[in-house]
């Protein structure tokens, strides 16, 4: 049955043959995975074969959206970046905020499919219907805000950009791809995955309609969620600090990390904290259909970013051993400018600091030397000099160079800014998600931290928590709704999902598709040969214990890593070697 | 003994907007116990995040010292 | 006469206005087609702001050739009146009068309760 909220509409562009067509939605996907990240994985479990080079013409780019793109659903403003990852092998769905997404669902298509590779450095201009592939010309080589600035001239502001910089163009597998400027998907190298198509941008702009099953009593429930439900306090703390409001509560709860993750907490947290950075706050602006505003628009001196968010800020401060706040701020647009990850690029450079100060091997870079971190972004983009060595990221610089103890990452994706010896659950949620290490498929402090119920320090019922965590995040993000509308529910979730597509859904039906989504995830991993062997935590999680703050001393013994790996697998039903068996793989199908 | 309170999140509306205080309870009590005394039942407060004292996570039946301070956050999620 | 008022400051950008706009009025969500033009970009560092909407100036009424423009609490056409010669079009000093299928279409302020004010997350629109 065909659902409203889709456009029922797939823009499919053939980079190598410089042709474009579009195709009905598989409609039967939408009513197993809805949208956005379960969408776009069944697309590329469907059409990936398996062991294809991730930066080979072979790899598909898919930029999705979900019923709720463009209808005004409060929080549902985001785009899922999807293909296979350079950086780790596996499946990796990013998510974007900005305007962009909406652009490309008023442009009339529920999802864009870029495969083959151009001849030559090209952008795809999609104005309504009218597709064309151009030459890139003097854009290739820019800076992605350079590259956006001069697409934004050319095309006017009713276009949306998504844009790569230097190091998606040179491949660098931590490369991030940008939207309005300073909005990211930042992770598993997907900016290296456009670059491998030599697609530099791609501009949309959207001048049609969404339709909505019952627009009466739709627009009377929007507006009654947004105003009842989302623009509670327990949320518009977004509003007024963004996610520098982690910091404080991280430093606190014992999982701020230090000097490449070799302690936690920071004494000099508030030279560089919300308030801090927030005292130069030159504006509001939200993602498109957003009723938070998480995003801060901040000038300290020339350094310019929207944020700064606490993954950024703590990489680049306490992680590198720096207390400067234009030093972390100036980091961050040179990051999002190269191209970069923040996450990843910081990481493989604090790591290369702890290999010099130990003697390991010299990279020229040592803890707190700030302005020497930020001109590595610059050689990471462009494999220049020390940079070459470490574009190749912390898993391979490490293979290469030694010092794979404290190489922070899970199947190589670098470890986001929370320590995992202050809140174990962490340490699973890490291993089990579906791209490597990444904290948005189940935040465990949420539950061990940040709140006074579930004990940090062990390894019991942290299979069931984090299986509860990641279920949420999976449905929610395959509904296209922003991490930030905390209180979220499945309820609210089936009943908005039966207003915009005149079909019953229920509280359960969500919990099944998040559920299904995680496992098609998984899926797509196993196929390509992942298993418990890649389910890791690095050796100083579980060899070293910590120093400092609420956590110190603690360290997570090998049984109880392996205790919650095996809760999980129970959990969700996969055997010992955390394999899934067949006929719930032909399930999902 | 006098302890500092400071609250954090969306505690403050608690307080009427208040966001620190010092408040005198008997030797020996807890965090828990002291937040009640300054009005915050945190069993009753459905999105109450969790204590710390002098900059440190602790548990809620932690017993203070004379001069520390107390810090509660309310819940917050995200990333 | 109550009139929508709009502050930039407190503006995200979210178009969650002009998007409940089309949806009352259009009965799909367009903004492209919404009586209301409220957004934010990026241009070279700078955050910018367009802020197209209704302020009730009468203009409109006062130019319309054939009186199909009336103006009491709000703003009303009678499309029986109209024949879409376009000088409200031209005329409107804020841009958001459009002719589409032979007919102004104008912001009427939701007849006195506009919606967009309802669902401005951060009351960057009032109605006062």
């Amino acid at each position: 049955m065909t659902m409203t909220g889709y456009q029922n509409n797939v823009l499919r562009v053939d980079l190598s043959a410089g042709k474009s067509s579009a195709e009905p939605l598989r409609m039967d996907f939408a009513e197993k995975y809805i949208g956005q990240k379960g969408l776009a994985i069944r697309y590329l479990y469907e059409e990936l074969k398996p062991g294809i080079d991730a930066l080979g013409p072979e790899n598909k780019l898919l930029f999705t959206t979900g019923p709720f793109t463009g209808t005004g659903v409060p929080c549902s403003g985001k785009l899922s970046v999807a293909a296979k990852s350079p950086a780790t092998g596996t499946i990796n769905d990013c998510s974007i905020g900005g305007h962009t997404a909406l652009k490309i669902k008023y442009a009339g298509y529920d999802m864009l499919i870029f495969e083959g590779k151009a001849a030559e450095p090209s952008i795809v201009v999609i104005d309504d219907d009218k597709v064309t592939i151009e030459p890139a010309g003097e854009l290739w080589g820019k800076g992605a805000h350079v590259a956006e600035s001069m697409l934004q001239k050319r095309f006017g502001k009713d276009f949306g950009f998504l844009v790569i910089g230097p190091a998606g163009e040179n491949l660098v597998t931590m490369a991030c791809i940008n939207s309005d400027y300073y909005r990211q998907a930042g992770r598993g190298g997907i900016g290296a995955v456009m670059g491998s198509k030599n697609l530099k941008a791609v501009c949309v702009r959207g001048t049609g309609s969404v339709k909505v099953a019952n627009i009466d009593t739709f627009s009377e429930k929007l507006i009654s969620y947004l105003q009842e439900n989302v623009l509670l306090d327990d949320n518009t703390y977004v509003f007024d600090t963004g996610t520098t409001a982690f910091l404080e509560a991280c430093n606190d709860g014992g999982i701020l990390p230090k000097r490449n993750f070799s302690d936690t907490t920071d004494e000099n947290w508030t030279q560089y904290n919300g308030e801090v950075m927030l005292s130069k706050l030159a504006g509001k602006r939200g993602c498109g259909s957003c009723g938070l505003g998480c995003g801060n628009f901040i000038k300290w001196e020339d350094a310019i970013v929207e944020g700064p968010e606490y993954e950024s800020i703590a990489v680049a401060g306490p992680n590198a051993d720096v207390s400067d706040p234009y030093a972390i701020l100036k980091y961050n647009e040179v990051a999002d400018d190269m191209g970069l990850d923040t996450i990843s690029a910081g990481d493989v450079i604090i790591w290369a600091m702890e290999m010099t100060e130990k003697g390991i091997h010299d990279f020229g870079i040592r803890f707190g030397e700030a302005e020497k971190m930020r001109e590595y972004l610059g050689l990471i983009a462009r494999r220049e000099g020390v940079g070459a060595d470490l574009a190749l990221g912390v898993k391979k610089a490490s293979e290469k160079f030694g010092g794979t103890d404290f190489a922070m990452h899970c199947k190589g994706l670098e470890y986001p800014q929370y320590e995992p010896r202050g809140s174990w659950g962490m340490s699973m949620a890490y291993a089990v998600s579906d791209r490597g290490a990444c904290h948005m498929r189940a935040y465990a402090p949420n539950e061990e931290v940040f709140a006074a119920s579930i004990p940090p320090y062990t390894s019991e019922g942290k299979g069931e928590m984090v299986y509860g965590l990641a279920e949420y995040n999976a449905v929610k993000f395959s509904l296209c709704i922003c991490d930030f509308w905390a209180t979220l529910n499945y309820d609210i979730m089936a009943d908005l999902m039966t207003e915009v597509t005149g079909k019953e859904w229920t509280a359960d039906d969500m919990a099944a598709v998040g559920r299904r989504v995680i496992n098609i995830a998984r899926a797509f991993n196993q196929r390509e040969g992942f298993n418990r062997k890649d389910d890791t935590v690095p050796k100083r999680i579980v060899k070293e214990a910590l120093k400092s703050g609420p956590a110190a001393g603690q360290v997570i013994p090998e049984e109880a890593f392996n205790d919650m790996l095996d809760q999980y697998y129970s959990v969700m039903c996969w055997d010992k070697n955390g394999m899934m068996p067949q006929d719930l793989i032909d399930s999902l199908l | 003994m006098r302890i500092k309170i400071l609250l954090r999140g969306t505690l403050p509306k608690y307080w009427n907007g208040e966001k620190e205080r010092i408040v005198e309870v008997a030797e020996g009590a807890t965090c828990a116990e002291t937040l009640k005394a300054a009005g915050l039942d945190y069993l009753e407060i459905p999105r109450f995040g969790f204590v710390a004292v002098n900059g440190k996570k602790a548990m809620m039946d932690q017993i203070l010292q004379d001069g520390d301070e107390l810090k509660a956050y309310s819940k917050i999620s995200g990333g | 006469m109550k009139r929508l008022k709009f502050q930039k400051a407190k503006c995200i950008g979210c178009q969650l206005c002009a998007q409940i706009c089309s949806a009352k009025k259009e009965g799909v969500i367009c903004p492209s087609k919404a009586r209301i033009d409220i957004e934010t970009s990026y241009d070279d560092g700078k955050l910018v702001y367009h802020d197209n909407y209704c302020i009730l100036c009468g203009i409109c009424e006062k130019n319309c050739p054939t009186g199909a423009i009336k103006m009491g609490d709000y703003i009303e056409v009678d499309p029986a009146l109209c024949t879409a010669c376009g000088i409200c079009v031209e005329k409107c000093p804020k841009h958001v009068v459009k002719i589409r299928e032979e007919v102004a279409v104008i912001c009427d302020t939701c007849k006195g309760d506009p919606n967009c004010v309802k669902v401005c997350p951060q009351h960057a629109l009032t109605f006062e």
